[in-house]
């Protein structure tokens, strides 16, 4: 395969185009945008998640237990399978097989995590509306989700060692940040507010 | 020993450190955010085995190649969130130590142990036998499923620490109270 930076990763540069448009966007029009979706929000506290969330603490707290441990999850999916690519964990094991088993964990974690995310978010949602690290937590889960499906799963299903060494490396590294992002960011909502 | 455990718990409580630490927005949160971020190390990678052996994740690498290389990040993870775990103890001493919730983790932690303990030595007796099926005998799934439930407990317990619906410092029915530790007349909480 040719490492020619246009060639097979043009896939990649358009996503990472779009992620960098989406982060511009955040800064400069956003604002307009948040204004919009107000009612939305005000619309989220209305529905039986919403109700349910606010009555019943225990429920909440039950359903953040879950995002937890889905995020442990992701936690585990990720870190095996970029530590696997860094040359850190499970080296005597076929990278490709790390890659594609922790893909599927990876995608059953994001599902939990978005569901219950959702419910915890209608439960909280004019509180969450107001703070700007629920929304940094938002740009980092889209820019997680379309890096992990668009430029890093499409690059690693070549053969990794004939891809430049350092692009592997540092998407692998980029993988783990942007995670880690979604997690501290998802963490510091709860002391926000 | 309710309360032997509640002055031991004030006198921690005394301690300078234990104010700053409890009284350091920053220090407060960074040590509670560590905790519960390394979940992602060693619960994750404890997911990971538990699954393996359960035949729900890597059923084609050797169960043996993932418990025993995911086992050092895990144990790293879990001596991260044992010191914070401390940290988060000392720095609230008096409502932890009576907290329902904090004593049925630390059962449950010990519960924990014994069956990593146990998993382990079953594992290493009988792995070369199994070690490429995709599922683990029933016996390994069994300290599997437990090592899940009790963690999954575990985590539950942690997160509803945070809440005082069986603190000492509300009227609780006399069986809480008991098994919270609630000492009468006490003035600490």
């Amino acid at each position: 395969m040719p490492t020619s930076i246009l060639g097979p990763y043009t896939r990649t540069i358009v996503t990472g185009v779009i992620i960098w448009i989406t982060v511009v966007f955040c800064f400069t029009l956003m604002p307009n945008a948040y204004v919009g979706i107000f009612p939305f929000f005000e619309w989220m506290e209305t529905t039986w998640f919403g109700v349910i969330g606010k009555t019943w603490g225990a429920a909440f707290a039950f359903v953040q237990t879950i995002h937890l441990l889905s995020l442990a999850l992701l936690g585990g999916a990720v870190l095996a399978a970029e530590g696997r690519i860094l040359g850190l964990l499970l080296t005597d094991v076929s990278a490709q097989i790390i890659i594609e088993r922790c893909h599927v964990l990876l995608v059953w974690a994001l599902v939990l995590l978005i569901s219950t995310g959702v419910f915890m978010a209608c439960g909280v949602a004019l509180k969450v509306y107001y703070l700007p690290v629920f929304w940094y937590k938002m740009l980092a889960l889209g820019t997680g989700i379309l890096f992990h499906f668009y430029i890093r799963k499409p690059l690693f299903r070549f053969d990794l060692q004939q891809i430049n060494p350092i692009v592997v490396k540092m998407t692998a590294i980029a993988s783990i940040l942007v995670w880690f992002m979604v997690a501290a960011t998802g963490r510091w909502i709860g002391f926000s507010g | 020993m309710n309360e032997l455990i509640y002055n031991f718990a004030v006198w921690l409580d005394d301690t300078a450190y234990s104010a700053m630490l409890h009284e350091s927005y920053y220090m407060y949160n960074w040590v509670e955010s560590t905790h519960v971020l390394t979940l992602m190390i060693s619960l994750g990678m404890l997911f990971l085995i538990d699954l393996r052996m359960l035949g729900y994740a890597f059923p084609d690498v050797p169960a043996s190649k993932i418990a025993e290389r995911l086992n050092v990040p895990m144990l790293i993870g879990f001596s991260v969130m044992f010191v914070t775990g401390i940290l988060l103890f000392y720095a609230v001493p008096v409502r932890s130590s009576q907290s329902l919730w904090f004593r049925i983790k630390l059962v449950l932690l010990v519960a924990c142990a014994v069956n990593a303990y146990l998993f382990h030595r079953r594992m290493s007796d009988s792995v070369s036998t199994w070690d490429g099926d995709a599922k683990a005998p029933d016996r390994i799934r069994l300290g599997a499923w437990l090592s899940l439930g009790f963690w999954s407990i575990v985590v539950i317990c942690g997160r509803f620490i945070a809440y005082d619906w069986m603190d000492c410092i509300r009227d609780q029915p006399a069986f809480i109270e008991f098994l919270a530790g609630c000492i009468e007349g006490q003035t600490r909480f």
